[in-house]
């Protein structure tokens, strides 16, 4: 059983104990990339800054307020608010807990106050954001429902029933949704809505750094047709956006809603102070760079922490480790059945029930330690706690500062800490704290032009209302589009307008979350058959194709069939101690070149893919233990990708055989991919990597492992994005191509592994034993030529 | 690549899905398509359809039927309203509380034909079709939609039609006409007409008086009640060479595309037939309603009669009907459905000595669902218990019910029932009887 609750002071100097305890006593020691804590930080506590209510905020509101405990504003509040009040977009970055909810309630109630006839549109990426934001702002509304106004709050999504659908339409001042029920519920039923749209003055837009990549390019979408909708109807809405820190959240919000947008970042709210630490798990085996397990350190350290009573959160990556994790924590500190569960799991697959239960056990206190997949980073009210645990790393900046920020109060001590697993990622920041402290967090990047994306819309857009002979859309000349919609008979030109004239309804066929919505379907064939999951097109033939391992949640499917054009792979439950990776043939040609310097170019290229084989990989010792051909067919695709050429001059200098420079070139791709979504804020599977000449003749080339003979003597390394048309990391990259190089060289030059593993230069066995050298080689060389360049041109 | 050919990469196009015409190259040519529609093709479109141009933005084709006019066994003058242009009893048909009173003002029955089902905004109602009683003719005015530009001021014209009505009559009207012409109102911003005005769905009514019986044993699919199968039965008039529904938007696109209306004179014929059939079927279910249960040619329709006047408060004219559902010849499900009906109805009104001969009749049935036997013997139980007062024949009717698959709450009722009747027999049946 866990402590009981003691009074704040305690729990400071308890957790002064823990952290003395972990760092050795020190106050801030300097960093120590070698070391167990490789980096302790403290973030001073911050007082309040206050502002008055800005003159336009109605009684009625001020006094709401007021009886709720708030008497004056934060600065950051008071700014925002003005901004909304004189009716200008708003982008507001403040932290977790700095009461960013008023900055857009505020000025959206005083306009309902004012003219009862407003209406505004809110818009969460997820289901559960809204309903969170529905209880907080039905408290405040019923506030300032009084006998003559009363101001309808709804959520509008999915689960609503039918029948309560026509009374939200005519009774809600205020319509909580996401976007892919504005995409597919609410626009192409416009008419239906005409109250609304004849009358929306707020569209805030809630995390807002959620929307990058494709869901980003087709939020910009959503919203161009959106404000078209606005127009017909004769209202132009002003935007309040919210949004984590990210690097460029004005630029964000000003190429999703493409209007200027003022920022508010200065944050006047209080903080306490916050102690922010890097453990990286000892090294067990440097050979093959193997460090002690990640979640064994994290129950420690969290266990550490709980020991204390300091109440905690616990994020994991996946939903397994989360599990697992929750498991090994109540095995040390839950009671005996039927007493109050202290240790809580929480992630997406929960039912809202429960999750509502354990959100409330949070906030009172009861539930003293919660371990969650990333379904608790976004803004789900959980109160302040004290501790935050991150095992692995999350990716990217802006979404660690939005864990860590779960833990602080706004007044008192708390702390974060960062526990690395040994993926390339987790060991590049923990080893380069300065990167994650002191650099920019990350840029979001969209791509609303890319034309798969834009042809989709374009076609719910003339289904909701005719374009007309002069309209634009987008950058490209939407008319050119329409014209080719004409030729499979989508719309017609009448006499100046295009008319939809198709009996389908496009939305249907749109996804928000992906770019086609043409997916491989996995069915469970164990037992009957049930559909168990989805994977995009792109991935599927490197996934499901026959004899793969495929997991869900920890277990273990094996595919006996892919039909290819009937795009469902089957598969049955199996026994097995090992996984499959897919050896891919990939062939990048470059198509047209937009721009280029000696050794850094992006254009557009075209890909094509051919899953030939698979390794079978033993689960934990990660040793190959078989292997089988397959024959899958060719994809093939158009998209943008940014290039490295390593000069022939260059290659031709490295003192090393052939095949060692081949060598050093696969494991620099392999550790620029781990660079390059590091920059790019993305996932994985968002970008895709080959080496090749990008010449029609020359064949691509994977790994060592590649039979075909031929290596290119002036080798490229493209970097491309992973869908077809390109999703916008091309271009970035190409600008940060100095960046990429130099921060590739820390990658690999700072491991402590002796010939390659799969934090740096990938596997030995991938790769030769000289992988490393020859790549830190390259790019001395690469960096010494354009140093000589430049030393050359001025003199 | 230029960006044409990227998107047409994209969108992977292929050719228009070919109409049901293709000798159409005289409409064919580049200037015509996407240009303004030439005079000469107006005159065309207008020759083709026989309509006439308003504003030459779109076209409005009238015809009138004659008294002699007929569909089946129903000729135009077997449907005119009262000489005052009233239909009695007509608000029987509406659903909701409705009530005997009729509803004023002229009847407009109305049918779209649409460029899809899948509704919202890209859904148009590219045909309007109308229909009125007109002294001793009936008379048809269709809105043709040839291109959307025109689409605000047609409805507008609408707009003024549907206002001199009193009353919109439609099939299946609430679920789907109504609010697609609403939708269609509401995007140019003008003001919803259906919402206000009276509206009978003749669907509901029609189910009721003339769907075929529904099989008990089979359960499941409801017999269908489409219009032109009401038209068959009800009037006897079988269509020929009329163009089936599915292909109605595809063959508005060609016209659209290609500037040919011969496609559309089909669709034309079908909406006027529609909404002819719609306007006689509504006068025989109001000349059943105003003669009564005379006037029913089969149980079956003497049953909904009942069941419509049943619902309506006029339980006089819903016992006549029921008790005329049960004399006509019919199959067994309907029969048992009116003796039900009657029995019911008859107890609600304190008839208890016609109710119980009612479940009498129906025990006697052979092939009547077990669960309505089951209803027979409980209500026969609760009758010589209670009225009868006869309480052997109570007990016997009550055992007899607990032979059929009954729910256990259901069971445990009838079991008490039979512990009460026990004790009110005291010592004159000291051993319970056995069950059977």
């Amino acid at each position: 059983m866990l402590p009981a609750k003691r009074t704040s002071a305690a729990q400071e100097m308890a957790l002064q104990t823990v952290l003395d305890r972990l760092t050795g006593g020190l106050p801030a020691p300097r960093d120590m990339p070698d070391g167990w804590v490789t980096a302790v930080r403290v973030l001073p506590a911050r007082a309040a800054s206050h502002a008055p209510f800005p003159p336009g905020i109605d009684h009625r509101l001020r006094d709401a307020l007021q009886s709720r405990g708030i008497e004056q504003l934060y600065t950051h509040q008071a700014v925002a608010i003005d901004h909304a009040l004189t009716r200008r977009n708003l982008v507001i970055t403040t932290p977790t807990a700095s009461g960013k909810t008023l900055c857009y309630n505020a000025p959206v109630l005083n306009a309902i106050l004012r003219d009862p006839s407003t209406r505004a549109l809110y818009l969460f990426p997820t289901k559960a954001l809204a309903q969170d934001q529905l209880a907080e702002l039905h408290e405040l509304s019923n506030v300032l429902s009084g006998d003559e106004t009363s101001i309808g709050v709804f959520t509008y999504d999915g689960d609503t029933p039918q029948d309560a659908r026509r009374a939200i339409r005519g009774r809600a001042h205020i319509v909580l949704t996401n976007p892919d029920m504005i995409h597919s519920g609410i626009l192409p039923h416009h008419p239906r809505w005409a109250k609304l749209f004849e009358n929306l003055r707020y569209v805030v837009i809630d995390e807002l750094h959620a929307y990058r990549g494709v869901f980003g390019s087709h939020l910009t979408n959503v919203l161009r047709r959106l404000r078209r909708i606005c127009r017909h109807y004769g209202s132009n809405p002003t935007f309040i956006c919210s949004s984590a820190t990210i690097a460029n959240p004005r630029e964000l919000a000003e190429s999703l809603v493409e209007q200027p947008f003022e920022l508010v970042s200065e944050n006047g709210a209080p903080r306490g102070e916050k102690f922010f630490l890097f453990v990286n798990p000892p090294v067990v085996s440097q050979q093959l760079g193997i460090r002690r397990s990640y979640l064994s350190e994290t129950r420690r350290i969290a266990g550490e922490f709980l020991k204390r009573d300091l109440q905690s959160i616990v994020f994991a990556q996946s939903r397994l480790s989360t599990e697992l994790l929750t498991t090994y924590l109540k095995d040390d500190f839950e009671g005996p059945p039927g007493t109050r569960e202290q240790i809580r799991g929480y992630r997406g697959g929960y039912l809202p029930q429960r999750r509502r239960e354990i959100e409330k056990g949070l906030r009172e206190g009861i539930v003293r330690a919660v371990v969650s997949t990333n379904a608790l980073e976004l803004g789900i009210d959980i109160g302040a706690l004290d501790v935050c645990v991150m095992a692995g790393y999350p990716g990217t900046i802006a979404a660690t500062w939005q864990r860590a920020g779960r833990a602080g109060r706004r007044s008192g001590r708390s702390a974060a800490v960062l526990v690395a697993s040994s993926a390339p990622l987790d060991q590049f920041v923990v080893r380069n704290p300065s990167y994650f402290f002191d650099a920019p967090p990350e840029r979001a990047l969209i791509n609303p032009d890319n034309l798969h994306i834009l042809v989709d819309h374009v076609k719910c857009a003339a289904f909701e209302l005719p374009f007309t002979a002069s309209e634009t859309y987008g950058r490209h000349d939407v008319q050119e589009v329409l014209g080719v919609l004409a030729e499979s008979g989508l719309v017609h030109r009448g006499e100046d307008q295009w008319q939809w004239t198709s009996e389908s309804y496009p939305a249907d066929a749109v996804s928000l979350r992906s770019i086609s919505s043409d997916n491989f379907v996995v069915v469970d064939i164990t037992q009957g058959a049930d559909v168990i999951g989805e994977t995009s097109f792109t991935s599927g033939p490197a996934t499901l194709h026959e004899r793969a391992i495929y997991l869900v949640e920890g277990v273990l499917y094996q595919v006996e069939r892919l039909d290819f054009e009937g795009r469902k792979a089957f598969v049955r439950r199996i026994d097995c101690d090992y996984y499959t990776d897919a050896i891919t043939y990939t062939k990048v040609t470059v198509l047209d070149t937009f721009a280029a310097d000696p050794t850094a170019s992006h254009g557009e290229v075209h890909v094509s893919s051919r899953v030939v084989g698979f390794k079978k990989i033993k689960f934990y010792t990660n040793e190959n233990v078989g292997s089988g051909e397959l024959d899958l067919p060719e994809q093939q695709m158009h998209t943008t990708a940014y290039w490295l050429t390593v000069p022939r001059e260059v290659m031709a200098a490295l003192p090393y055989a052939s095949d060692d420079r081949r060598d050093g070139v696969v494991g620099l791709s392999f550790a620029m991919r781990q660079v390059a979504q590091l920059l790019l804020m993305c996932d994985r599977q968002d970008i895709g990597i080959s080496i090749g000449g990008g010449d029609e003749a020359e064949p691509g080339v994977s790994s060592r492992n590649d039979p075909r003979p031929h290596f290119p003597d002036e080798p490229r390394v493209f970097i491309y994005d992973n869908y077809p048309g390109g999703i916008g990391f091309s271009e970035p990259l190409f600008r940060m191509h100095g960046e990429l190089l130099s921060r590739t060289r820390e990658l690999i030059a700072g491991c402590e592994c002796e010939h390659g593993c799969p934090t740096c230069v990938g596997p030995v066995g991938n790769t030769g034993p000289l992988a490393k050298v020859v790549a830190l080689r390259i790019l001395d060389q690469i960096a010494a030529q354009s140093t000589g360049r430049l030393e050359a041109g001025v003199a | 690549m230029n960006l044409a050919e990227r998107l047409r990469s994209v969108v992977r196009v292929e050719p228009a899905k070919a109409g049901p015409h293709d000798d159409e190259e005289r409409f064919h040519d580049d200037e015509e398509r996407g240009g303004r529609l030439q005079p000469a093709h107006h005159d065309h479109i207008a020759e083709t359809l026989g309509g006439e141009w308003r504003d030459g933005r779109y076209l409005v084709v009238d015809r009138t039927y004659h008294a002699g006019f007929r569909l089946g066994r129903v000729a135009v003058s077997d449907c005119l309203p009262a000489d005052d242009g009233r239909w009695p009893r007509l608000g029987l048909l509406m659903s909701g509380a409705g009530g005997a009173d009729p509803p004023c003002g002229r009847l407009l029955f109305l049918d779209l034909e649409t460029t899809g089902l899948a509704g919202g905004a890209g859904t148009y109602a590219f045909l309007v079709g109308c229909g009125w009683f007109d002294g001793a003719v009936f008379r048809v005015r269709q809105f043709v939609l040839t291109s959307f530009a025109a689409e605000r001021l047609l409805l507008e014209e609408l707009a003024a039609l549907m206002r001199a009505a009193g009353v919109l009559v439609t099939y299946n009207g609430k679920t789907f006409d109504a609010p697609l012409i609403d939708t269609r109102f509401l995007f140019h911003r003008l003001e919803a007409p259906c919402s206000g005005l009276a509206h009978i769905d003749l669907l509901h009514p029609a189910r009721r008086l003339w769907r075929p019986a529904v099989d008990f044993h089979l359960g499941g699919g409801e017999p269908s009640c489409r219009l032109s199968l009401m038209e068959q039965s009800i009037l006897g008039h079988v269509r020929e060479d009329d163009v089936p529904g599915f292909e109605i938007p595809s063959r508005y696109f060609q016209f659209v595309r290609s500037g040919d209306a011969r496609g559309l004179d089909g669709v034309l014929e079908h909406n006027r037939l529609d909404v002819l059939s719609l306007a006689m079927l509504t006068a025989r279910a109001s000349q059943l309603l105003d003669e009564g249960a005379p006037a029913a040619h089969t149980a079956r329709e003497a049953l909904g009669l009942g069941r419509l006047y049943e619902r309506g408060g006029m339980t006089e004219e819903a016992r006549a009907c029921f008790a005329r559902a049960i004399e006509l010849e019919a199959d067994i499900f309907t029969r048992v459905e009116a003796l039900r009906a009657y029995a019911v109805l008859c107890r609600r009104e304190r008839r208890y000595l016609e109710a119980a001969d009612a479940w009498r009749r129906m025990l006697t049935l052979h092939g009547c669902p077990p669960r309505l036997t089951q209803e027979a013997t409980e209500a026969l139980a609760v009758h010589h218990e209670h009225r009868a007062r006869d309480l052997s024949m109570a007990r016997q009717f009550a055992v007899q019910s607990l032979q059929f698959n009954v729910s256990r709450s259901r069971a445990q009722a009838v079991h008490h029932r039979l512990a009460r009747i026990d004790r009110k027999l005291g010592g004159s049946s000291p051993q319970p009887a056995p069950l059977f």
